[in-house]
């Protein structure tokens, strides 16, 4: 009988395990709670809420729209020597870009190349051109699904054998060119592939990554929350202690009580 | 307990597989050949664990077949893929 | 045993499996994680990988090509005609190099398909300067040998004028060409100067042609050979009637007309001195083409002709001839005429590509052998060396079956499953019999017999007591073990007595009843 008992609570324990895996994390894209392919967990990059007054700010893929207090806030954080950098691909940024005073644009399409590794024709490298603390000491990146960003200057160039894919069928287009896939101005970075940031890109660019150490993330903004409202509860039960202290107390106190009340 | 060691047997048999199959998983290919050459593997393992040197027990005795029958499935496989790495 | 509720859903559920493994058994992998990708991007190590192939060369060959044209024409212009040779030679294998390229890499319709057929325009026109200066150079000897002989000399003024105008159109278009392709070139960022020098040397050689021309046949009669095209353009297909009249005695030669310096008729003269032929437009490029005539030492003007393109409709439909090979026919039509010998590239799953020609009647049939797995098919015509423009036929699927299990594992499985069986029963000492029928309850009839008393002995030794008796009733000899009994008869009994025996195990008071009782079942038998 005992033996059995040890069985099943070893098989509990288990489903138990597999189920918490299960529960605290999610398949969506660019999320730090996302332990797959195409979530960032394995960045281990600070995330910020308040804006600091210096060092280098990083927004992935914001979905949110910004008001004009905070791209005011952003400009006040670009002028005192911080360095901004946006990684978009859908063109949420352009609006952002623009109250900044910033004549860059995101341009969304479908990037493809005849010069590449894999099948996929949109996946392929692109070189480094122009001076960057975040691209030093690399030559090629290894970009994934990337939109062109126009204006600006030139840090990442694809080759000259690329072409916008308007009807997505694979083939090559109506004209070739160089494209721009980040560009800088100033102070302010416009990166169009937010995908360098997903955990299987990691291998492929590793210099770049080790390039990032001391990048803090924008955490209202950028994509790397989640919506699932259970693992919400959980990181807000963890960064409030009084909460965690609740939770601890709730869970004791019956357990005092029955004992308690044996011992009577 | 009567029988301990056939349940026993039984369940390292299930845990092995629940193990291989985690592994495929973990690594994204399910594919039949490999679970079947592990699982034959478990199997050949734990007949000859359990086997007692004084005595066959009844759910000993058939294993013998059962053991054939996978060594002959294990036998086409390993062909089959040496036939393969012959062809390319 | 009485087969309970669990031991036939647990044959059921077995069955059941088996059913299931068995029909995936001829496509092991069940899933294997390939192109995984959301919205925004997609997981690089699931997506195959290629090798970079030969897309890198596209732009140093483009630019190798702009050079060639400068050291041709270069070489034209200084009459080393042994060096023009083999720079031809070099420009011609480079161009065609750049036209599989094109092709493979599917890049006709972008602006790098436009630059390869300017280019293939550009090789035509200086293989043409070519010849025609050599041409030239001999004339210009000629002319000075036969300075005394008025008929020859009026010959050679003729063949002299037929090719200035020739290199003259040749130059024309030449230099037409040069803003599409310096405006391409420039998109890639490759160096024009030399293509721009070519284009230089071109007009030099062309003004040569002129200067001599002056310089020698000034006051020389016109041809007596007129010549007249009608229409003067058209598309494939089109005929154009070529005509004109020998003022004089014509010769009793027939007339000569020469499209772009080829021979291509030589219709008679009629007794008015006229002659006409039909030329009918086929695999030659779009855009002006040369056309004279020659009779005898006289030599016409030279005329042009201008060949539209024409748009292309290219078929295909795809027929399994056999598991494994697809026969893939089509019909490649301008208008309404069909195109007779037109290269067609069957493309296959987007990288394979496989030739075929259409026979006279516009068709093309092309059988192809497929590994296992789904193909996509496309004919595809690239225009080269016809004024028609490229088309693409839609894209078939061909699904192939896998094969067949080939004999040779399934033989080795059957001869594994002989050896191990063999092995197997070498282990057991004696044959395996099938061991006679027991019944399985103890027998009906329950007769005392004095000879078992077991009463106040230990559990063990009752049962080692029981074994004896049972033995010796069953008429085994002393020498044989618990297993050897269990193989005659009552195979329970023995494999629990060889528990007991050997395992240490302790019988309970219900199974020594049982065994007592099956002792004397024997005895009943035996008596």
């Amino acid at each position: 009988m005992q033996r059995e008992a040890w069985v099943i609570l070893i098989i509990l324990l288990l489903a138990g395990a597999v189920t918490y895996a299960h529960i605290t994390t999610t398949t969506e894209d660019y999320s730090r709670h996302n332990i797959g392919w195409n979530g960032t967990s394995n960045l281990g990059l600070k995330e910020v809420e308040e804006l600091p007054t210096e060092g280098i700010l990083l927004i992935i893929a914001p979905d949110k729209p910004f008001t004009s207090e905070e791209a005011g806030y952003l400009r006040a954080f670009l002028e005192s020597g911080g360095t901004l950098i946006i990684a978009d691909k859908d063109g949420t940024a352009n609006p952002l870009l623009e109250a900044l005073g910033s004549a860059m644009r995101i341009q969304p399409g479908n990037l493809s190349s005849l010069e590449r590794d894999h099948v996929d024709p949109r996946i392929f490298r692109v070189h480094v051109t122009g001076n960057a603390t975040i691209f030093a000491g690399i030559e090629t990146l290894l970009v994934n699904h990337p939109a062109a960003v126009r204006g600006g200057e030139a840090l990442l160039e694809t080759s000259p054998l690329t072409w916008d894919d308007a009807d997505g069928d694979g083939r090559p287009g109506d004209t070739f060119g160089k494209r721009v896939v980040c560009a800088r101005e100033g102070n302010l970075i416009v990166l169009g592939d937010p995908g360098l940031f997903i955990n299987a890109m990691h291998n492929e660019n590793p210099e770049f990554i080790g390039n990032l150490q001391s990048v803090l993330i924008e955490r209202t903004h950028s994509r790397t929350g989640t919506k699932n409202p259970i693992i919400n509860t959980l990181t807000w039960i963890q960064e409030t202690p009084l909460a965690g202290a609740a939770l601890a107390a709730l869970a004791i106190l019956p357990v005092a009580y029955h004992f308690g009340r044996k011992r009577e | 307990m009567s029988g301990g060691k056939k349940y026993y047997a039984a369940a390292v048999l299930a845990i092995w597989l629940i193990i291989i199959t985690f592994f495929m998983i973990l690594n994204r290919t399910l594919d039949l050949e490999v679970f079947f050459v592990l699982s034959l593997i478990g199997l050949l393992v734990v007949a000859v664990l359990i086997d007692g040197a004084f005595s066959r027990p009844r759910y000993m005795r058939y294993i013998s077949y059962l053991i054939a029958a996978g060594v002959a499935l294990f036998a086409y496989i390993v062909v089959e893929k040496i036939l393969e790495i012959i062809a390319t | 045993m009485r087969p309970r509720a669990s031991h036939i859903i647990l044959v059921a559920a077995v069955v059941l499996v088996i059913a299931i493994l068995g029909i995936h058994a001829t496509a092991p992998i069940l899933y294997s994680a390939e192109n995984i990708s959301t919205d925004a991007h997609a997981d690089p190590s699931t997506i195959k990988k290629r090798s970079p192939g030969d897309a890198a060369a596209v732009i140093p060959l483009m630019d190798e090509l702009l050079g060639e044209t400068g050291t041709l024409a270069l070489t034209i212009k200084l009459k080393d005609y042994e060096n023009a040779e083999r720079d031809l030679a070099r420009y011609t294998d480079l161009s065609g190099r750049f036209d599989r390229l094109v092709i493979t890499l599917d890049a006709s319709d972008t602006d790098i398909g436009e630059f390869q057929q300017k280019n293939r325009a550009n090789l035509d026109s200086l293989a043409t300067l070519l010849d025609d200066s050599r041409r030239l150079d001999d004339l210009k000897r000629l002319e000075i040998e036969v300075r005394g002989d008025e008929g020859q000399h009026t010959a050679i003024i003729y063949e002299g004028e037929a090719l200035r105008q020739k290199m003259r159109q040749s130059f024309s278009s030449y230099q037409e060409r040069e803003t599409a392709v310096t405006r391409i070139a420039g998109n890639y960022n490759l160096d024009t100067t030399p293509y721009q020098e070519s284009i230089e040397d071109f007009a030099e050689v062309a003004d040569a042609a002129d200067d001599w021309r002056k310089k020698v046949g000034g006051n020389t009669p016109p041809s007596p050979l007129s010549i007249t095209l009608s229409p003067t353009g058209g598309s494939y297909g089109d005929t154009i009637r070529i005509s004109g009249r020998y003022t004089g005695t014509p010769p009793d030669t027939p007339a000569e007309v020469y499209v772009d310096s080829r021979l291509a008729r030589s219709p008679v003269f009629d007794e008015s001195g006229h002659y006409t032929c039909t030329y009918r437009i086929g695999r030659i490029s779009a855009g002006p083409h040369i056309v004279y005539a020659t009779a005898g030492p006289a030599y016409s003007d030279v005329r042009t002709f201008t060949v539209f393109p024409g748009n292309t409709t290219l078929t295909l439909a795809l027929a399994g001839v056999n598991r494994t090979t697809v026969a893939c026919t089509g019909t490649l039509t301008t208008g309404n005429r069909s195109v007779a010998n037109a290269p067609i590239a069957l493309r296959v799953d987007t990288t394979m590509l496989v030739t075929a020609e259409t026979d006279g009647n516009g068709t093309y049939e092309k059988e192809i052998t497929l590994p296992a797995g789904e193909h996509t098919i496309r004919a595809e015509f690239h225009g080269a060396g016809f004024p028609l423009n490229l088309s693409e036929s839609e894209t078939g699927t061909f699904h192939v079956p896998d094969d067949l299990p080939s004999p040779l594992p399934l033989i080795a499985g059957i001869a594994a499953l002989l050896g191990t069986g063999w092995y197997l029963r070498r282990r057991q000492e004696t044959p395996d019999e099938a061991p006679p029928e027991t019944p399985p309850k103890p027998p009906e009839e329950e007769i005392e017999s004095p000879a078992i008393d077991i009463t106040g002995l230990p559990p063990r030794d009752a049962a080692t007591v029981l074994f004896h008796l049972l033995r010796a009733r069953l008429g085994l000899s002393e020498t044989k073990t618990p297993r050897d009994c269990a193989k005659v008869a009552h195979a329970r009994f023995f494999e629990r007595y060889e528990r007991i025996r050997y395992a240490g195990e302790v019988p309970t008071e219900e199974e020594l009843r049982w065994m007592e009782d099956i002792v004397r079942g024997e005895d009943a038998h035996a008596a």
